[in-house]
């Protein structure tokens, strides 16, 4: 573990407090030199191996000048007392080896979890790309064993193919802009009208013919926000809900606005089968997906969306009752525009 | 039609994979079609050919697109198609501002490209109209400034008319933000996009419910706007 100001700190504190409490019971000397094996040993599983080695210094010195007698000058030591001076050494390494296991044990246990995530992202990653290359090759075998020959299902599948593949790549690029930092979000003023008009054509070919309700009171500011950013999340959250819920679930998307907390929102609704409590705060971690997944996914849509709206200031949000629907609401700040246009 | 067969394209892209799939699909669909696969060649080949337009992808290994397009507006006036990866609007906007006249987002589809090219040579070859235009239920003469709806005139503030006559006047275009704001309010305007958004806002609303669902006037995120001609049409979807 790595030693800091602030551990040097904690041990001058708490070594200076037992040996204020050592001078006001100045009898009390040998239980004192126990409290301060204590203190030694509390400490030394907190901070790192120099500071141990410092708080048994340390106590030490403040045992013997301040409360053996004669106090407030170096004593000679007694075997006994130089046996207990010895342990606060002894009880320092102690406590530095456990504390760098358990520090090892959280690396490890960090590095596990990464691990598992890559895993999870490699083999999502394998299937997601493999299947639709998978129909694209045996569609073009087939059609180059027909002399040639398109085939209108073939074509179809190769088309819905491509489709997946584009969309699998597009999310993974986001995941990786947002992992690696170099998200910068640009923002602007943008019409929420505009955000979800053009969200809503830019995945035209996989919404098909799901009826999409858009409704914007005409009152509603701009919002300020990276518009690039804002069309994906309202991408991402209409194709969710095209995909979990049955073909004659109704979709809605609403611009709003929450003056009392000061915040605009775009809402997406759907009155599908609903989300179930215990799965709505992971549905947000990356590749956790919902239950009933009828087209594959990586499950990054919602984490993407909702680092995009944090990297924005705001929030993505979801609320839902099974039976009755689900509501996720990407809320921003809401600005104040005082430069008018002329 | 017979305009088209007379077409000549120059592609520029340094995938081969690519060129041989679009020299496929122009080529069948009339175009005379040359190919260059470095900035450097491409401007040689313009001097060389003059081609009718130039379908340009912003990555290529000596020149950046940006460049190419500072050195062919240089020479000439070809309407040029920009290609790019990922939707960096950055990319575009710097590419629309050098001279590029529409972009298209790998990987896209045959009829987008089509649909594309097809606006860039017809406005190549648009002669000035004094007659109105039609946008579905929209009347527009921009000669007389009167705007109406089923022969009923629409009032337009000035600025209000001057934002539509731009979109008009570059019909099937991207106009970007930092175009309207410079026409509109001049220099000291400029990043101030939410007088964009206002007047758009305000634009949409005069024009009718009608007019705006039909998806005539789009938003390119982060871009601009484009008063699309025909909306419906294959080119009109985004990638």
């Amino acid at each position: 573990m790595k030693t800091t100001h602030r551990q040097y700190g904690e041990i001058v504190s708490v070594l200076a407090l037992i040996t204020a409490a050592g001078c006001l019971w100045p009898r009390q000397y040998d239980i004192f030199g126990e409290i301060y094996l204590l203190a030694v040993f509390a400490l030394s599983l907190r901070v790192g191996r120099l500071a141990a080695l410092f708080a048994a210094v340390a106590s030490a010195v403040g045992w013997n000048y301040f409360m053996l007698p004669p106090a407030f000058a170096f004593a000679p030591l007694r075997p006994g007392q130089t046996l207990l001076i010895g342990i606060y050494f002894l009880a320092a390494v102690i406590g530095g080896q456990l504390a760098a296991a358990r520090v090892g044990r959280e690396r490890a246990r960090l590095l596990a979890r990464s691990e598992e995530l890559h895993q999870a992202l490699f083999n999502g990653l394998a299937h997601e790309i493999k299947t639709p290359l998978a129909v694209l090759r045996s569609a073009l075998d087939e059609m180059r064993a027909r002399g040639g020959e398109p085939s209108p299902a073939l074509l179809v599948e190769s088309g819905r193919a491509v489709a997946r593949l584009d969309h699998v790549v597009e999310n993974l690029i986001n995941h990786t802009r947002l992992e690696s930092g170099v998200l910068q979000p640009k923002m602007d003023w943008c019409d929420p009208l505009d955000l979800i008009r053009s969200a809503r054509r830019s995945q035209a070919d996989r919404l098909g013919l799901r009826a999409i309700d858009v409704r914007v009171p005409p009152g509603l500011p701009l919002f300020f926000a990276d518009a690039a950013l804002m069309e994906q999340v309202i991408a991402n959250l209409l194709l969710n809900a095209a995909l979990y819920t049955p073909p004659a679930a109704a979709i809605a998307v609403e611009g709003g606005s929450d003056a009392p907390n000061r915040k605009v929102f775009v809402r997406v609704r759907d009155s599908g089968p609903g989300i179930p409590p215990e799965l709505q705060e992971r549905l947000f971690q990356r590749f956790v997906r919902g239950a009933g997944v009828r087209a594959g996914g990586l499950g990054l849509g919602l984490a993407v969306a909702r680092s995009f709206m944090r990297a924005q200031g705001g929030e993505l949000t979801l609320a839902s009752a099974p039976g009755r629907g689900a509501a996720f609401t990407a809320w921003l700040p809401a600005p104040e525009l005082t430069d008018l246009p002329p | 039609m017979t305009e088209d067969l007379r077409s000549s394209l120059l592609v520029v892209d340094d995938e081969e994979a690519l060129l041989a799939v679009m020299r496929v699909t122009l080529e069948a669909a009339g175009y005379r079609v040359r190919e260059a696969t470095q900035g450097r060649a491409a401007l040689g080949e313009v001097a060389l050919s003059s081609p009718d337009a130039i379908i340009l992808d912003l990555k290529l290994p000596d020149l950046s697109g940006v460049e190419v397009l500072r050195a062919l507006r240089s020479i000439c006036r070809t309407p040029v198609l920009v290609l790019s990866v990922l939707k960096d609007e950055a990319t575009k906007v710097a590419a629309l501002d050098a001279g590029a006249d529409d972009y298209i987002t790998k990987p896209f589809g045959r009829e987008e490209l089509l649909a594309r090219l097809r606006t860039l040579l017809r406005r190549a070859n648009a002669v000035a109209s004094d007659r109105p235009l039609r946008f579905g239920p929209l009347e527009v003469d921009l000669a007389t400034q009167w705007v109406g709806r089923q022969g009923r005139q629409i009032k337009l503030s000035a600025t209000e008319f001057q934002l539509l006559r731009l979109l008009v006047v570059n019909a099937d275009r991207i106009v970007t933000h930092r175009t309207i704001l410079a026409e509109l309010w001049g220099p000291r305007a400029e990043g101030r996009v939410h007088y964009v958004r206002t007047y758009m806002a305000k634009l949409r609303l005069k024009l009718g419910e009608e007019f705006d669902a039909a998806g005539y006037l789009q938003s390119e995120s982060g871009i601009g706007y484009r008063l699309v001609s025909r909306p419906g049409e294959a080119g009109e979807a985004r990638p």
